[in-house]
This record gives structure tokens, C-alpha cells and sequence, in this order.
């Protein structure tokens, strides 16, 4: 049976009562064969920008055995911490990272939301552009509207302040007044101070594909900025977010780490 | 649909195991092999599990708790909510809990008949950016 007939077949199979698992998605460009053409080239927004939308899974969570960066990515390099930092992280290491606050439920925060195995929905609206994280069903609001991030933050949250602007065909967001519940900025555990400030760069390389390069500026934590290798992502065509509430969490009492 | 399943778990091998550190919780080094009747597919977030019952050669019989991926990862590999039905027999190898209670987390899930129904993934391949792998 030809790959085509094959996939015809699964997707004829799928079930009803999947919601909208195995939906259409409408107006993207397509190979004859009628799957998704993710080599076409950029889509633009009416103001000529690119368009960042669609659902976007990490290339380290895609199908098996694909390097989570783009070809040619330098390795990377561990930042330099603080004593204080590094502390904190040796002894995260050394236990598993059993305390982390994503194993009881709680929202990652930026950058390491956008690191998970679940699809992150991107959205432009005038004024702003819209993050949907299907893990924990959270939401991150990039203003671009012109206003600038304020000064100070009277109330850190836990997806932080984001503002967006277009420098060339990369959307350079700026994110900070993250709180200090958000404990960990990475999978690995790094840790973060009140001084974090998150600048993520969006490149969408074509149409099935974009590049998010990170630099971490917490000049309490941090030597230096540290600029980590960038995260290829792929596009999930034909399927919607599903909801994801975090209902019944029973590993906390069973985390002993690294006994 | 069983083929179906087979071919798309292999789409999204759900490798993934975000939400918490494997070995905070697991033993990687205590592999189990449990064969049993199922008493319920319970499908919640963060993670779905299989509650079985497992009898030994005297026959005295144990409940353990299977931890899967998440619905919604399971449910892009492939897999429904009635993909196993109360009462099947099944078998699920994966890793025993550190803390010694009747809990493992499953890696894959067979039909007594030996198909196998479900890659459960679990630890490693975590790799965030410019970091080591959580493991």
C-alpha cells in the first residue's frame, strides 16, 4: 500500500469522537498527494510581516530521533552561574529535580513553556500576538502595540510580561516580571531571579518550520547573557489543541528523588 | 482501528515525559513486568492509569497502579479513552517506583496476545535548550 493510500486510510479511520484531533486545517498549501506542504514558503500577514500562526511542536518531541535544533546548531555551552546559582542547581541535579513546581501542576513559566511535549498555538490579532500552551491550557499575551515593559512589576506572574516588535522577518519578544514560584527556567533546572528578562527571536523558515533562538539576561544569576543554541520547531497541520487540566496529580507523594 | 493504532503510535512515540522527573519518582533500574487483568483505564491529566490486578504463583493477588503519558499525548499516539476495557488481560512492562509501593511506570502495554497497544515512553530526551538531558 503506497504511504498516501495509507495515510488516506488512518485518516478515513479516525474516530468520531476525538474532537478535532484529525481536522483539516483550511487554507494551507498542500502536495498533491493532499498532506500539508511544509517546505512552501512563508505565509505574510496582511502588513507584509510573516505569519507566525499555526500549531508548533519542538523538533526534540516530534517523531522519533529528531535533534532538537536546526542543522548546523554549535553545541551547547552550560552558562555560568552565580555560586549562589550554581548551588542551587547542583543540588537540583542531585535530587532528580523532584521539587520542581510542573510536577505539582503549576505553570512552567518563560522560556521552559515552550520546551514541552505539547503543541503551543500562535495567534496575530491587532495589537497583540497570542501564545496558547496546550500543556496546562496556559495563555502568554505579546503585546505589539507599542508599549514598552514597565520598570518595575508590582505583580509577578507566573507567564510574565511579554512585548513584541519585528526587526527585519524575526519577532523579538522581551519577557520579565516573571515570579519567583516559577522555579526553574529550563527542563535542567536552571534557576532565575527577580532580574530575569527573556528575549526569545521568532523565525518561521518556511512554512512547516521555525527557529526560536532564547537569550536569558539575569545579571543575578548569570555572568553573562546566555544565549542558548536555538530550538527548531515543526508545524502540526490538521489537528486543534486539546484541553489540558491537570486534575488529578498523584506523583507528588511518591517523589523521593534520587534515592 | 488496531492497525491504525499501530501506525500512528509510531507517528508520536510519546518519549515525552515532561510534567515531572522520571527519576525522582522511578527506578530505571527496577524493570517490572506485570501481567494482569485490567480494572480501569482511568483517564486524567497529568497522567493517565492502569489499575490491574496482578496474581502470583500462589495466587495471591496485587493491585498496582500503572502511570501512562498523558491523555492528551496518548490520544495523538494513537489511543481512546476505551482503547483497553475493564477486565482484559494485558501485560505492562516499565519501571517500579522508588518508594516501594505497588507503582510502576509503564513503557509499553501488550494484549495477551502480545500486541503491542502503546509505546508509554518515559524518562530521558528531555534535553531543554543549552541544557544537560534531565536524567
Amino acid at each position: 500500500m503506497s504511504k498516501a493510500l495509507l495515510a488516506l486510510w488512518c485518516f478515513a479511520l479516525a474516530p468520531a469522537g476525538a474532537q478535532w484531533l484529525d481536522y483539516p486545517t483550511k487554507g494551507i498549501p498542500r502536495l498533491p498527494n493532499g498532506k500539508a506542504n511544509l517546505n512552501a514558503p512563508v505565509p505574510k500577514q496582511a502588513d507584509g510581516h510573516p505569519d507566525l500562526s499555526g500549531l508548533w511542536l519542538g523538533d526534540q518531541w516530534g517523531p522519533a530521533g529528531k535533534r532538537p535544533n536546526p542543522p548546523n546548531t554549535p553545541r551547547a555551552t552550560p552558562p555560568e552561574m552565580f555560586p549562589w546559582a550554581q548551588k542551587v542547581f547542583d543540588e537540583r541535579r542531585a535530587n532528580g529535580i523532584k521539587d520542581d513546581p510542573e510536577a505539582r501542576c503549576m505553570p512552567q513559566g518563560v522560556p521552559k513553556a515552550t520546551t514541552l511535549p505539547y503543541p503551543v498555538e500562535i495567534l496575530h490579532v491587532p495589537g497583540k500576538t497570542v501564545m496558547l500552551y496546550e500543556m496546562y491550557s496556559l495563555r502568554r499575551e505579546i503585546f505589539t502595540d507599542g508599549r514598552e515593559l514597565p520598570k518595575e512589576f508590582i505583580n509577578p506572574s507566573w507567564m510574565g510580561y511579554s512585548v513584541g516588535k519585528w526587526e527585519g522577518d524575526e519577532f523579538v519578544v522581551t519577557t520579565a516580571g516573571i515570579n519567583d514560584q516559577v522555579w526553574n527556567i529550563d527542563l535542567a533546572g536552571h534557576p532565575h531571579s527577580d532580574a530575569l528578562k527573556v528575549t526569545e527571536r521568532f523565525r518561521r523558515v518556511d512554512f512547516g518550520h521555525m527557529d526560536i533562538q532564547v537569550t536569558i539576561d539575569d545579571p543575578k544569576t548569570y555572568t553573562k547573557p546566555w544565549v542558548m543554541p536555538v530550538m527548531r520547531y515543526t508545524m502540526l497541520p490538521d489537528t486543534d489543541l486539546l484541553e489540558f487540566v491537570c486534575e488529578k496529580n498523584i506523583d507528588p507523594q511518591h517523589m523521593v528523588g534520587n534515592k | 482501528m488496531r492497525f491504525s493504532l499501530a501506525v500512528t503510535v509510531l507517528i508520536f512515540a510519546a518519549r515525552a515525559f515532561a510534567h515531572h522527573s522520571f527519576t525522582a519518582e522511578f527506578d530505571a533500574k527496577k524493570p517490572v513486568e506485570l501481567k494482569g487483568t485490567l480494572l480501569e483505564l482511568e483517564w486524567v491529566n497529568p497522567h493517565a492509569w492502569i489499575h490491574m490486578e496482578v496474581k502470583d504463583g500462589s495466587g495471591k493477588v496485587t493491585k498496582w497502579d500503572c502511570e501512562l503519558g498523558s491523555p492528551n499525548l496518548l490520544m495523538r499516539s494513537g489511543w481512546r479513552r476505551d482503547s483497553l476495557k475493564k477486565g482484559d488481560l494485558i501485560i505492562v512492562n516499565g519501571s517500579a517506583a522508588k518508594d516501594g509501593s505497588n507503582l510502576a511506570n509503564a513503557k509499553t502495554v501488550r494484549l495477551a496476545d502480545g500486541t503491542r497497544v502503546f509505546n508509554a515512553g518515559s524518562s530521558g530526551d528531555t534535553g531543554a535548550p543549552g541544557a544537560p538531558v534531565q536524567q
